[in-house]
């Protein structure tokens, strides 16, 4: 659902995802291939993107219609650095397996879902600056909500705000700010489902296999 | 769970023979060219070589209507209300309600942008095996650990998509129905989002189990070791550069009719 179809938006626009998307792979790959085993962590990088590629057909009913999980600040939680090339591969099976983005909009679905995944393992780690009276569990899922729901807010703001920018030049200021906020707003109830997903998730892997949350890279 | 991106490609056409390498770089050329429209005049150009594209490569109509169907109402959904709000030519209104021309013809060119961009993918996909096509990325020069990801994830899409099949079976097999809980309007009914949450960590742990065996034989086999030469270094026939010529050309002659035309 927040992902751009080809052909949707201007040429500088998809030009400059591509430029943003690409730097910031490259990076987190040079940053990947220094550690002491890069390759270690792709199988478990690859099968977590299918899994969470496959986990993102399922939808919550809420109120009239239902929502979709986007997934992409559990992926950042449980991927770190790996998130991006993985959202990236995701992005890629997406747009060719079920049209959902496009070829040409990769870089700026890129930008779109894979920057902000990038922020949430850092925000996620802040649970261990949390009193130990706060218990583990409580301290590590009120991080993984607010990583989660921190990483869908900044996707949701990102692709509106791009969308309708670019979509007609011509079109009020004033009207596209006020769609940027209301349809940012509309999407309030996906960002409490996905901080709420990513809390229960945390929670369950770390009663049934801990080690799936410890630092990948 | 099924995705068979490799239907078509046994079949016989100057397409299907045209070198992967080669046919990679010629058709992303024209879909960067077909993305870099913005004039009205040539989209009628560009939609005649999305077909004629298309034809050549023999792929039965009924794919592309089958793939298009998806992210086309996704993308009338994004456009259809352009001509209503956006512009200042009226060219027809009835009360407050009116349709303006600037709006009709930006609705036009993306719809046609969209679909010859879209036709353009499936006619990469849809003529060269999947490993193919990611071999020649790779020798295109994707990084090692991109190409490893996209051929792993590819070889599991299939079974975790089977496997969250046979764990939902089973779940409505003992009485569960996921979707069955009141809903709020605002906020999610906790039981439901507990439930799914416990499923996506099931296949979750499933799968990173299945990694693990996976890595484990992987290194048995070399895997990470250092290797010589991974793609195929030879160049593509002289028919195939010829072809991948011709699209550049005709790619470029679009993007510069687009900015030297007055």
């Amino acid at each position: 659902m927040v992902h751009i179809p080809d052909g949707i938006l201007p040429p500088p626009v998809w030009i400059a995802g591509f430029g943003v998307t690409a730097l910031a792979t490259g990076l987190t790959l040079r940053q990947i291939n220094h550690t002491s085993d890069p390759y270690e962590q792709i199988p478990k990088a690859s099968l977590m993107t299918a899994a969470f590629f496959v986990g993102s057909a399922l939808y919550l009913p809420l109120g009239p219609t239902s929502i979709h999980l986007l997934l992409n600040g559990m992926m950042g939680i449980i991927l770190g650095l790996y998130s991006l090339p993985a959202i990236l591969v995701g992005l890629i099976f997406q747009a060719i397996i079920v049209g959902h983005g496009g070829l040409t909009t990769l870089g700026i679905n890129g930008v779109i879902l894979g920057l902000p995944a990038l922020l949430a393992r850092p925000v996620f780690l802040l649970y261990r600056r949390f009193p130990q009276s706060y218990g583990i569990r409580w301290s590590m899922g009120a991080m993984a909500f607010l990583a989660s729901a921190l990483t869908t807010a900044l996707t949701v703001l990102i692709f509106f705000l791009l969308l309708i920018s670019s979509l007609d030049q011509r079109l009020d200021v004033v009207a596209e700010q006020q769609a940027i906020l209301v349809l940012s707003l509309s999407h309030l109830p996906l960002l409490l489902v996905e901080g709420l997903v990513a809390a229960f998730l945390v929670v369950f892997l770390h009663k049934v296999r801990p080690e799936l949350l410890e630092d990948p890279s | 769970m099924r995705w068979e991106l490799d239907r078509y490609s046994h079949l016989d056409s100057p397409l299907h023979h045209w070198d992967p390498r080669a046919k990679v770089v010629g058709l992303a050329g024209l879909m960067v060219a077909f993305a870099a429209l913005e004039r009205l005049s040539l989209v009628g150009p560009m939609v005649v070589t999305a077909g004629l594209i298309y034809g050549l490569s023999r792929l039965p109509i009924s794919y592309l209507a089958q793939r298009l169907r998806y992210p086309g109402l996704l993308i009338l959904s994004l456009v259809v209300m352009l001509p209503l709000v956006s512009g200042e030519t009226v060219l027809w209104h009835w009360g407050w309600l009116a349709l303006r021309q600037e709006g009709l013809e930006r609705m036009v060119l993306v719809i046609c942008r969209f679909v010859s961009i879209l036709t353009l993918s499936f006619v990469l996909l849809g003529t060269t095996p999947f490993v193919t096509l990611l071999r020649s990325l790779r020798s295109l020069g994707l990084p090692a650990l991109m190409a490893d990801m996209m051929m792993l994830s590819y070889r599991y899409l299939f079974e975790v998509g089977d496997t969250l099949a046979t764990m939902r079976q089973a779940m409505k097999l003992r009485g569960f129905q996921l979707y069955r809980h009141q809903q709020g309007w605002v906020w999610p009914n906790l039981a439901a989002v507990a439930h799914v949450s416990a499923l996506l960590g099931t296949l979750l742990l499933r799968s990173y189990d299945r990694s693990e065996q996976v890595y484990k034989a992987m290194k048995l086999r070399g895997y990470g070791q250092p290797v010589g030469s991974r793609g195929v270094k030879t160049w593509p026939d002289p028919w195939s550069c010829l072809g991948v010529g011709l699209a550049l050309v005709w790619g470029v002659g679009f993007v510069a009719l687009e900015y030297l035309w007055l």
